[in-house]
């Protein structure tokens, strides 16, 4: 029987919100087609993350364990998920659209020989290839995109489908690992402080734009996020000020968020911007500009001051957080 | 070091597009050095200016697509390349990078550099596919580039923070447009530019493809948004009541 394949990614151990989704996704396609599903994880210690794994319906988990995977470093990556998918001969690949994932994939595609579409929106199986639906020029339109191959790989942006648990008893096939060729070396890891809640992941996200000037401006945002339990994230224009890390940066070539509640903080709303947020499920904007675009995609917007809206916003929060 | 760096024309995005028929028509026709490629070569330009050695370009596109070498070569490249391919030629990521390994398979170029994705497609797989045909080490998403000896250090931006990774040359890198900010040519360069030599090479095999655009649709519009008036303290109050409403704090 054909099978789909769904990488797993981590964060702290645990698959990240994005490859549940992923899975669940491919669950879907699974039961669809009457195909077999299968996840992968690699890890220095992957055994938590195939437990989830099988609660999101991954009927056999491959499992590669080596400390080489701590970091997303590509050569170990591409020589580990090159041979799990020699051993599970699957139909589809899908991963979650992770830095660590554009890393490999084009090389991923050419070292199996199978056809890849990135950073989809929306994918199924049709006609023996993969159909997706995915953004192009800066997020303005949506290409839908055919790929025939054996296999197919895909990543999937973070948020385009809903993580759902649908428990089985499967089986976890520890694969074993040799150590390739790897030419490369990781010297460092430079990791970032964003206030410890994972931005990819998060249920609210508090953005700042260049609306937000100083350190007074920055401790409104991070209060904000305090208090709604919410990842910092930030436009490119802020974080080139130095304000906010690179990790922060939201939209076309940072981070894609699709959080419940999208805050976006003195950001203009450039398109490359709204590229990485639009999928959001409810955006507050506060902007002192009434023709700011971002208000072209804000759930409820807030023309103002940020330095007099967010203390009140803050305060309203915090007062019905005592209440309820 | 040698560099060649990889380069693509693409639209310019902020021009207005529309799509008709499921055809994208982009009436202004606006054509520009695509912004993450324009990077890789004005890192290129700077550690060579530093450390010595020559930055080459090149191209796939149609006749029309000169001009942007041309562009690349006005910043202060020494020499390009373009294979040339019919007006209208469809390549997804795996075709591009075939052509390109065809053309650098035994070449001794120190680093191959290109943008980390193409502004048009944002597919950004022709990177790590070259490398991988090439059997070259690479690192994608570079947001800065330095020169130790024979080893090129490549800061990437990674999902949890920036890692920094040795390359031994020969090496591929892919770039970030937040490592720098690309020069803008000056008049002479642009003279000069014009003396420069270009080499075209027209590509006789165009590779078929697996990947294909089937029709391209407008984003659907999200649900018209309310603005929210008032005093700040009833602005926030207003808003966070909807919130609560929503179950979403």
């Amino acid at each position: 029987m054909p099978s789909i394949l769904s990488f797993v990614a981590l964060s702290n151990g645990q698959p990240t919100r994005a490859s549940l989704e992923v899975l669940t996704r491919c669950r879907q396609l699974a039961a669809q087609h009457g195909h077999d599903l299968a996840a992968v994880v690699l890890a220095p210690d992957p055994s938590a993350a195939a437990d989830a794994a099988q609660q999101y319906g991954a009927a056999t988990v491959y499992t590669v364990a080596d400390s080489s995977f701590e970091n997303a470093l590509n050569t170990p990556m591409l020589g580990a998920l090159d041979a799990v998918i020699e051993q599970a001969q699957p139909a589809v690949v899908a991963f979650p659209s992770t830095e660590g994932v554009k890393d490999i994939l084009g090389a991923l595609a050419v070292r199996t020989g199978g056809a890849v579409i990135a950073d989809v929106a929306e994918f199924e199986i049709k006609d023996g290839g993969v159909e997706a639906l995915r953004p192009v020029m800066a997020a303005k339109f949506l290409a839908r995109t055919r790929a025939e191959g054996n296999p197919v790989l895909i990543s999937v942006r973070s948020g385009s489908y809903v993580a759902e648990e649908a428990p089985v008893a499967g089986t976890v096939e520890a694969m074993a690992f040799t150590s390739s060729e790897a030419k490369q070396t990781l010297r460092e890891v430079v990791a970032s402080v964003t206030g410890g809640v994972d931005l990819s992941d998060a249920r609210v996200v508090v953005a700042a734009g260049r609306g937000v000037k100083d350190d007074e401006g920055k401790r409104l945002v991070e209060e904000l996020a305090e208090v709604t339990g919410a990842a910092i994230g930030a436009s490119r224009a802020v974080v080139e000020t130095g304000m906010f890390p690179a990790t922060a940066q939201i939209g076309q070539t940072g981070k894609v968020v699709s959080p419940e509640v999208y805050f976006a903080v003195g950001v203009s709303g450039a398109i490359q911007h709204v590229a990485g947020m639009s999928n959001s499920r409810i955006i507050v904007a506060v902007n002192n500009n009434a023709d700011a675009p971002i208000f072209d995609v804000a759930t409820y917007g807030i023309v103002g001051d940020l330095y007099q809206v967010l203390p009140a916003l803050i305060a309203e929060i915090k007062n019905a957080n005592g209440t309820t | 070091m040698n560099f060649c760096v990889c380069i693509k024309q693409v639209p310019d995005v902020s021009a207005p597009i529309q799509v008709r028929d499921g055809e994208l028509v982009m009436d202004a026709g606006r054509v520009v050095l695509n912004a993450y490629d324009a990077s890789a070569v004005e890192e290129a330009l700077v550690l060579t200016e530093q450390h010595g050695g020559e930055v080459e370009v090149l191209l796939i596109g149609p006749e029309r697509a000169t001009e942007t070498i041309r562009k690349a070569l006005a910043m202060g490249a020494a020499r390009g390349t373009h294979l040339v391919v019919p007006e209208g030629t469809e390549l997804d990521s795996a075709a591009v990078s075939k052509l390109l390994a065809d053309h650098l398979g035994g070449s001794t170029y120190d680093v191959i550099a290109t943008g980390k994705q193409a502004q048009d497609t944002d597919s950004g797989l022709a990177g790590a596919m070259l490398a991988e045909r090439l059997g070259r080490p690479y690192a994608t998403n570079a947001v800065g580039l330095a020169i130790d000896g024979d080893t090129l250090i490549v800061t990437r931006q990674g999902d949890a923070g920036q890692e920094i990774i040795a390359l031994p040359k020969p090496c591929l890198v892919t770039c970030s447009n937040d490592m720098n900010d690309p020069r803008i040519p000056k008049l002479k360069g642009v003279m000069a530019a014009k003396k420069k030599p270009i080499e075209t090479v027209a590509v006789s095999d165009v590779p078929s493809t697996s990947v294909r655009v089937l029709r391209y649709e407008s984003v659907p519009a999200r649900d018209p948004g309310e603005t929210i008036d008032g005093e700040p303290s009833e602005q926030a109050a207003e808003v966070v009541r909807r919130l609560h409403e929503a179950s979403v704090l």
